[in-house]
């Protein structure tokens, strides 16, 4: 259910091929790091996946698309909009519901900023805005991850925070990072892009750091 | 300069109005315009508050039909605004705000009578044209991205009011309490054709010299409408719009046979009532074109381009007054009281103000359209450049005008004035009224004759011409890419 | 009938009001503002007391902006008494079947409008119209209100005849002032150089010491017709009772107040009928303004 099986994937731009074609197989189990130097095509490849698999997918977008106005439990919430009926989401514009409260500020704790619940995302820092992202598609619940730079905004320990807890919700995942040390540790497979083609496609334990610094 | 397409335009209007000028009827015919304009002033500062006891009565019923109005309006322009993208909705909205707010209270009279509901519609209607275009244009601009992150099978409703609304709030916010300015300015005038608002108190005394009282009412609408931020707060706004009802005032009870006569009788055209067939009918149009839309068309269009550049350049000279690149500080306050008196001053009530003193001519309306337009573009681009940093070592006086100033909001100036140029028409028409031979001249008589049919069809004219050049206007912006926020 | 209820209630209920009580038993009456407001809102005033002390009903008296606003009233059933002056008056007898003209005042069966003039203008004052037309081409010249007889129609008739034109052809501006009382002030300061007003207006005003005779005289006088009148609804026996209609019109003919009357100003209201009218129908049809 959570792997996928694409092929002829392609984009263009201005009439010039930016990736592909190109074909790509996912397992479920497979929580893979999309790697590659900025412009090589992560963010396109996963838009792209995103755009076949979307109904199964959670998705951290660079960027968050969050809804400024809202507070950031309305912006968790989002991620579960279609599991209730109208009203019970109008009602909860205006007064959420007890049972909701505790589920989003539990999972905010997890990420180290409950205490901002109920504080409009257009106020948050870089870094605030991107987890409540994060926390927005780990409450979406979906069987597969796909995030493009969701760290990027963090400090070192708040980055593998954000990480592990990425990679203890989700099994199957693909996540585009530049930071090849966070790549390594959390992944089991790294698919690196290159001029819009697949240059690599390993597991990460066969891999060191030096082997795909060749791709920048 | 003349390569650019901006200035070119400004040219090109510029010299359609010295020829419509040629055209146009610009004298003084009062025999002592100062003197009277003098005494007025002087009614002005000497205001008599206690000459009517109609007068807080006027004030209240102002308020209460802007809110209710202006309430109904925004509610039903908003769900017009949801269906926005299909042409029917978005020709229909078109057409309902292309009729002014005084001849929507015409037409309704002729069926409601002096009854609330009258007062009402006719700025509702107008107004929900208005509010669906804005809206639908600010939920247009809303980002897209939440919507696209939303898990499918979302209901539609729950994703408009989770990506769309908060996004666009407050903006919707701003615009309707902004609208509720104008609301109040529409409501005013409609005491000029019967309801009990401010200006039927105000044409009252105007027309008998009562330049006291005249005054006193002006002072207590300026007062009224700069003090809105301080009344209207968010939290009570449910409150207004609940009780406004109650304060309409009673009117006459409607007869509702009169509704159906006037669609199934009155409006159909006398050859087709009295059988004469498409011979009648075809020399009634023709006597109706050649004797009274076509003149009126004319008049309209004529007066319409001398005003807008009278308008553009009161605009360019009244920037200044409010901008922080000259004078101090207390020139700065006069000047802002200024451009608010020109801005709160709706421009039938400057156009029946100067008629009064200076006689009929194409001349009062030109300087009332100049000055209540002028002032609210002059208003808007002062702001502007107070959000503007020089470099230290510029220039200063006439030379920061024309070298650092006019160039940088020459294009936000031309967008407001183009965006100004279909309300400007609107106005124009609407001042025949007043007795200038536009088509609402043309459109007043047919009244006064009780000739609906007449009246209806160069209202629809009016409408259509407003159209036209709503969408010549917006060719015009979208050719010099220029953009702008709307104000009304 | 049940769908206007429905309507009704609709109505109500959308603007969250209680406020429409006028009821049914509320006599309305209107008058065309032929003149500043505050003397008629004062003049109504005191004859809306005096018909609802005769006619032991409740009276009310609206003011209107326009003469055609007062025949719609009329006309929609919202006012069921008018003090029309004749044109209005046959505009609204035509609109409603089954009203009437019933009393008028002793001045409206040879009623007159003055032409008046500026006195810069030079013009001296004529017994016959005919003798005025070289002194009167190219001047400015102002009617009252679009629906007036004496301040619209008939000077526009006596033009025509006379000249052969339209107004605005004979006159270098023709406007509209709106009422006699603006026409009289117009022309006094030299905005229009000619006008045309009801003779009653005049003289009530001259009576009163409000006029610059040096700035302002008669030139001309037309040949009497009839003009204002109380104009009644056919329905009202069936809304107010039996012998309603009756008793309004005694009421008026009966009105012997002197203040009131000086109002108007009229010596007393004498009985009219809708034929006495005759002739203003065939000059509006003849110049265009009744189809």
């Amino acid at each position: 259910m959570s792997g996928f099986d694409l092929s002829g994937l392609t984009a263009s731009f201005g009439g010039e091929r930016v990736l592909g074609p190109l074909s790509l197989t996912v397992n479920p189990g497979d929580q893979i790091a999309l790697v590659g130097k900025s412009g090589a095509g992560k963010s396109t490849l996963i838009r792209l996946i995103h755009e076949q698999v979307g109904r199964k997918s959670s998705l951290v977008p660079q960027e968050l698309g969050l809804v400024n106005a809202l507070p950031v439990f309305h912006n968790v919430f989002m991620g579960q909009l279609d599991k209730h009926p109208t009203w019970y989401n109008t009602l909860t514009l205006v007064r959420p519901f007890a049972e909701d409260r505790t589920e989003v500020k539990a999972l905010l704790k997890a990420l180290g900023m409950d205490e901002k619940l109920w504080i409009p995302t257009a106020s948050l820092s870089g870094g605030q805005r991107q987890r409540v992202a994060i926390a927005r598609a780990i409450y979406r619940n979906a069987g597969l991850l796909l995030a493009d730079e969701p760290v990027s905004a963090l400090d070192g320990p708040l980055a593998h925070l954000v990480m592990s807890l990425l990679t203890e919700r989700f099994d199957t995942s693909l996540i585009a990072l530049h930071d090849v040390d966070l790549a390594l540790k959390y992944s089991n497979r790294i698919i690196g892009i290159q001029d819009g083609q697949v240059a690599l496609d390993e597991s990460s334990h066969r891999l060191s750091p030096a082997d795909i610094m060749g791709l920048y | 300069m003349l390569s650019y397409p901006t200035v070119r335009t400004s040219l090109a209007f510029l010299a359609i109005a010295v020829v419509g000028l040629a055209f146009a009827d610009i004298s003084i015919t009062a025999a002592n315009p100062w003197r009277d304009l003098g005494n007025f002033f002087l009614g002005v500062v000497t205001p008599n508050f206690f000459s009517s006891e109609g007068l807080l009565t006027a004030l209240l019923r102002t308020v209460a039909f802007a809110f209710v109005g202006v309430a109904l309006g925004s509610f039903f322009g908003f769900f017009l605004a949801l269906a926005y993208r299909s042409w029917p909705v978005r020709t229909f909205c078109a057409f309902i705000r292309a009729i002014h707010e005084l001849f929507w209270a015409l037409i309704f009279l002729q069926f409601f009578g002096f009854h609330p509901l009258t007062g009402v519609l006719a700025i509702a209607i107008p107004y929900a044209g208005i509010f669906a275009k804005v809206y639908s244009e600010i939920l247009d601009e809303a980002d897209p991205d939440p919507g696209r992150l939303l898990p499918p099978g979302t209901g539609r409703i729950s994703a408009f009011l989770y990506s769309k609304i908060p996004d666009c709030w407050a903006q919707m916010r701003t615009y309707t309490a902004y609208r509720l300015e104008c609301g109040l300015r529409s409501s005013a005038i409609l005491g000029f054709v019967g309801l009990p608002t401010l200006g039927f108190y105000l044409e009252a005394s105007f027309s008998q010299g009562l330049y006291s009282d005249a005054g006193a009412m002006l002072i207590l609408f300026y007062v009224l409408i700069a003090t809105l931020p301080l009344w209207v707060r968010p939290r009570l706004i449910p409150f207004y719009v609940l009780g406004a009802p109650f304060f309409l005032g009673e009117g006459l009870p409607i007869v509702w046979g009169n509704v159906q006569r006037f669609f199934t009788q009155d409006i159909i055209p006398s050859p087709i009532r009295n059988g004469e067939g498409v011979a009648g009918l075809m020399s009634w149009a023709g006597d109706l074109m050649v004797e009274q839309a076509l003149p009126g068309i004319w008049n309209t269009v004529v007066l319409t381009q001398v005003a807008l550049v009278v308008t553009g350049i009161l605009a360019l000279l009244a920037f200044p007054l409010i901008s922080n690149h000259f004078g101090g500080p207390v020139r700065r306050t006069t000047g802002h009281i200024l451009l608010v008196i020109g801005r709160s001053t709706p421009e039938y009530i400057l156009a029946y103000i100067l008629l009064q003193l200076w006689g009929p001519s194409m001349l009062p309306a030109v300087i009332a359209l100049a000055l209540h337009n002028g002032a609210i573009i002059g208003h808007l681009i002062g702001k502007q450049t107070n959000t503007l940093q020089l470099r230290p070592d510029a220039t200063t006086g006439f030379s920061r005008y024309t070298w650092e100033l006019v160039p940088r909001v020459y294009r936000s100036f031309l967008a407001f004035l183009f965006y100004r140029w279909e309300i400007i028409m609107r106005e124009t028409a609407i001042l025949g009224i007043l007795g200038i031979y536009t088509l609402g001249f043309y459109v007043d008589s047919a009244i006064q004759n009780i000739q609906f049919d007449k009246a209806m069809i160069l209202i629809l004219i009016t409408a259509a011409l407003n159209i036209g050049i709503d969408t010549l206007g917006r060719f015009i912006r979208r050719k010099l890419a220029l953009q702008t926020m709307p104000t009304c | 009938m049940a769908i206007n209820r429905i309507r009704k209630f609709l109505v109500s209920s959308v603007l969250l009001t209680t406020a429409f009580t006028a009821s049914a038993e509320t006599f309305v009456f209107t008058a065309i503002p032929d003149e500043d407001e505050t003397k008629l809102v004062e003049r109504f005033r005191g004859v809306a007391d005096y018909l609802s002390e005769q006619l032991d009903a409740e009276v009310r008296y609206i003011p209107v902006k326009s003469y055609a606003a007062a025949v719609s009233a009329f006309r929609n059933n919202q006012v069921q008494l008018a003090w029309f002056g004749g044109l209005s008056g046959v505009q609204a007898r035509r609109l409603v079947p089954g009203s009437e003209a019933i009393a008028q005042g002793v001045e409206d069966e040879a009623f007159e409008t003055y032409f008046i003039a500026n006195t810069s203008t030079g013009i001296k004052p004529a017994e016959e119209f005919s003798e005025l037309t070289d002194e009167l081409k190219g001047k400015t010249f102002t009617f009252g209100s679009k629906g007036s007889t004496s301040g619209r129609l008939m000077p526009e008739y006596y033009i025509r005849e006379t000249f052969g034109d339209k107004p605005e052809d004979v006159f270098s501006r023709v406007g509209f002032s709106g009422n006699h009382t603006r026409t009289l002030r117009l022309v006094e300061a030299g905005t229009y150089q000619v006008g045309a007003l009801n003779f009653q207006v005049w003289q009530k005003e001259l009576g009163d010491g409000n006029i610059d005779t040096d700035a302002v005289e008669v030139i001309w006088k037309t040949p009497a017709y009839p003009d204002y009148q109380w104009t009644i609804r056919g329905d009202v026996d069936e809304r107010f009772g039996e012998g309603f209609k009756g008793r309004v019109k005694e009421a008026l003919l009966n009105l012997k107040d002197p203040a009131l009357l000086e109002s108007f100003p009229r010596s007393g209201f004498i009985p009219a009928s809708n034929d006495d009218y005759e002739p203003i129908r065939k000059t509006a049809e003849e110049i265009g303004i009744l189809d």
